[in-house]
């Protein structure tokens, strides 16, 4: 699938900082990611779900900034719609639109473009698929790995430099996570991947791993994630239910 | 049976919800709440009945001191104003709303479900929540219009419209959802 | 689930929420039987006095309760100058912040688990109408448990939108947090069946 022009997305996260209720979620986050592939560990609460809203400019730091292609993607959200999309977890907490047609069209429509256009830019982008038939199809009748499916395009349909996934793939078999893994292995842009599944991110160009809000450790894949799992079996090998607080 | 105490306290949490979600409004600027738009859908979605039990579980636990309403408000005091009337009237609304679109069988979901939203959001709700203000002031009518009326037609309106096109939504999305349809 | 109770401790707390409830009542009878100013002015008064009672601290988060007056404040003031008719505006005021004051205090200073376990008392008699304690117990822990995560699940379907959209999120997301909801009734309903269910009444 070879374009002309790449998309890579440059993101820079510049001292990003995010308290609630007394507790710091990010700690003075700086990172420039510049590489295609990055991958994001951590246990859950460890700040990776918040952060990926932070950089997509869905939530407002309380300190830093994050710039997508130099574009600060909080304080200029219209430029921000066209640089950075994100797949959430669980398509029935993403998708708004009834049938695969609206949802698609939902993002161009408001990227501002004319009615011919987005229907235009839906065809193309579900014929790349080879799904054109899904066109007027109700969510409701598909499947879950097809709505992770629906999810994809509607994003990639906006031509996005960056594509940030939180954890895209739970709860998916085998075959239908291979499918869409290997979707995305062909995609131009930048993609920020937080994920559980540490044999996904084994090809990645670089993995940070995320602690209490904090970059615990941040390199070459072969280096982190044997060290991020021996850590993960360490703690599973304790009563994990003796830590929570009342 | 499980099914309908499971689907009230379900859709009573939901206009709950409608309240107390972040960075969600109706109208972009206006604080117009989207609740009373909720307890309409009660009514359209789930029925005349089961509606009006989702709005009384609702108005319960706003009673009880929970901070349901639309900016953390709840508790006794807030059936203390004139204008009580108006979340006494809530479960009326509900079951007028249930009853229109269970009873105008139509396959015009917009424009029943619409017109139910009114009809029991506007119509039966400002039938008692007027009466109560005056009651509740020794006031006259004109004076109950403006000041029980007026501040809120327009929003309203707009909910009853909205009403319509959610509930014209859901069926679309899925058939049988409307278990006011069923 | 956060309720309005207020953590700062007062007499008040310690009376049962009955005997509370049985005296609102009979004071916000009371309120609506007086016509005069002088009187709603003192019962005013007296129920500020209520409230300074425990503490400046609570006397405060009082007034933070009555705040959300000031628009029905507003538009019976504005009424009542445009007929030059002030002194029955003033009266209706009064009243008005005097009888949600009152209520309030009570609400701040009863806790959830008691009140709740009151309604399911005084709900007992109405057996006979269909209304079962255990039913509305069950109905109020399902709405407490639930509520939590149909915030949460709209708070996603708005980023969902924001994430492709500028403007603020409006009545769409509304449609998928039905679905959610009404699935999460199937979800649930199944659960209480498999745990027995609910026993229809044995009247």
């Amino acid at each position: 699938m070879g374009q002309l022009i790449s998309n890579n997305g440059q993101v820079s996260i510049q001292g990003v900082s995010l308290v609630k209720s007394g507790h710091a979620i990010l700690n003075e986050i700086t990172l420039d990611l510049s590489t295609p592939r990055i991958g994001f560990v951590g246990r859950n609460g460890s700040g990776k779900s918040t952060l990926a809203r932070v950089v997509c400019g869905l939530i407002k730091p309380d300190q830093g900034r994050v710039l997508v292609d130099d574009i600060d993607i909080f304080k200029n959200r219209r430029k921000a719609l066209s640089k950075i999309g994100i797949l959430f977890q669980n398509p029935d907490h993403q998708i708004i639109f009834p049938t695969v047609l609206e949802e698609m069209s939902f993002g161009l429509t408001q990227q501002g473009y004319s009615k011919d256009a987005v229907r235009q830019m839906v065809a193309e982008a579900l014929a790349q698929f080879g799904k054109a038939a899904w066109s007027n199809r109700s969510i409701s009748t598909l499947s879950q790995g097809q709505r992770h499916l629906v999810c994809l395009m509607s994003v990639l349909a906006m031509q996005p430099a960056v594509i940030v996934l939180d954890e895209p793939f739970t709860g998916l078999d085998r075959p239908i996570t291979r499918q869409l893994t290997q979707i995305l292995e062909d995609i131009d842009q930048t993609i920020l991947h937080i994920s559980h599944d540490l044999e996904a991110l084994c090809t990645y160009d670089r993995v940070i791993w995320l602690e209490r809000g904090t970059v615990q450790m941040d390199g070459a894949p072969q280096a982190v994630l044997p060290a991020y799992s021996a850590a993960m079996d360490a703690i599973g090998g304790q009563d994990v239910f003796a830590d929570i607080t009342g | 049976m499980e099914k309908n105490i499971v689907i009230i306290a379900l859709f009573a949490a939901l206009i709950a919800a409608l309240g107390l979600v972040p960075k969600f409004t109706l109208a972009s600027g206006i604080p117009i709440t989207a609740q009373s738009m909720g307890i309409m859908l009660c009514g359209t979605v789930l029925g005349s009945r089961r509606g009006a039990k989702a709005v009384l579980l609702f108005l319960l636990l706003v009673a009880i001191g929970l901070p349901l309403l639309a900016g953390g408000r709840g508790g006794l005091g807030v059936f203390g104003t004139p204008w009580a009337g108006f979340l006494f009237g809530f479960p009326f609304a509900a079951f007028a709303a249930g009853l229109i679109m269970e009873r105008w069988r139509s396959d015009n979901i917009p424009l029943v479900a619409g017109c139910a939203a009114a009809g029991g959001g506007i119509g039966a709700l400002y039938l008692i929540a007027v009466p109560y203000y005056m009651m509740a002031t020794s006031s006259g009518l004109d004076q109950a219009l403006f000041t029980a009326m007026l501040p809120f037609m327009p929003g309203d309106i707009l909910k009853a419209i909205l009403a319509g096109y959610i509930t014209a939504g859901l069926a679309k999305a899925r058939p049988d959802s409307l278990l006011s349809r069923a | 689930m956060f309720s309005l109770t207020s953590p700062v401790k007062s007499p008040y707390h310690n009376v049962p929420p009955g005997p509370k409830f049985f005296l609102l009542m009979v004071a916000s009878i009371t309120l609506f039987l007086i016509g005069n100013i002088y009187l709603q002015a003192a019962a005013l008064a007296f129920v500020l006095g209520l409230y300074l009672l425990p503490g400046g601290t609570f006397f405060k988060e009082g007034l933070r309760m009555l705040w959300p007056l000031w628009p029905f404040v507003g538009i019976v003031f504005l009424w009542h100058a445009f007929t030059h008719d002030i002194l029955p505006g003033l009266i209706i005021i009064l009243r008005m912040i005097s009888a949600v004051a009152l209520a309030n205090l009570v609400t701040m200073t009863s806790q959830l688990d008691e009140v709740i376990a009151l309604v399911t008392r005084v709900v007992t008699p109405f057996r006979r109408f269909g209304l079962r304690p255990q039913i509305l117990a069950l109905s109020i822990a399902m709405f407490i448990r639930f509520l939590p995560v149909l915030i949460e699940k709209g708070g996603l379907l708005v980023q969902s939108w924001r994430s492709r959209s500028t403007r603020p999120a409006g009545w769409r997301v509304v449609v998928p947090l039905a679905l959610l909801a009404l699935d999460d009734a199937d979800t649930v309903a199944e659960a209480l069946r498999a745990r027995g269910g609910i026993e229809p009444d044995k009247i």
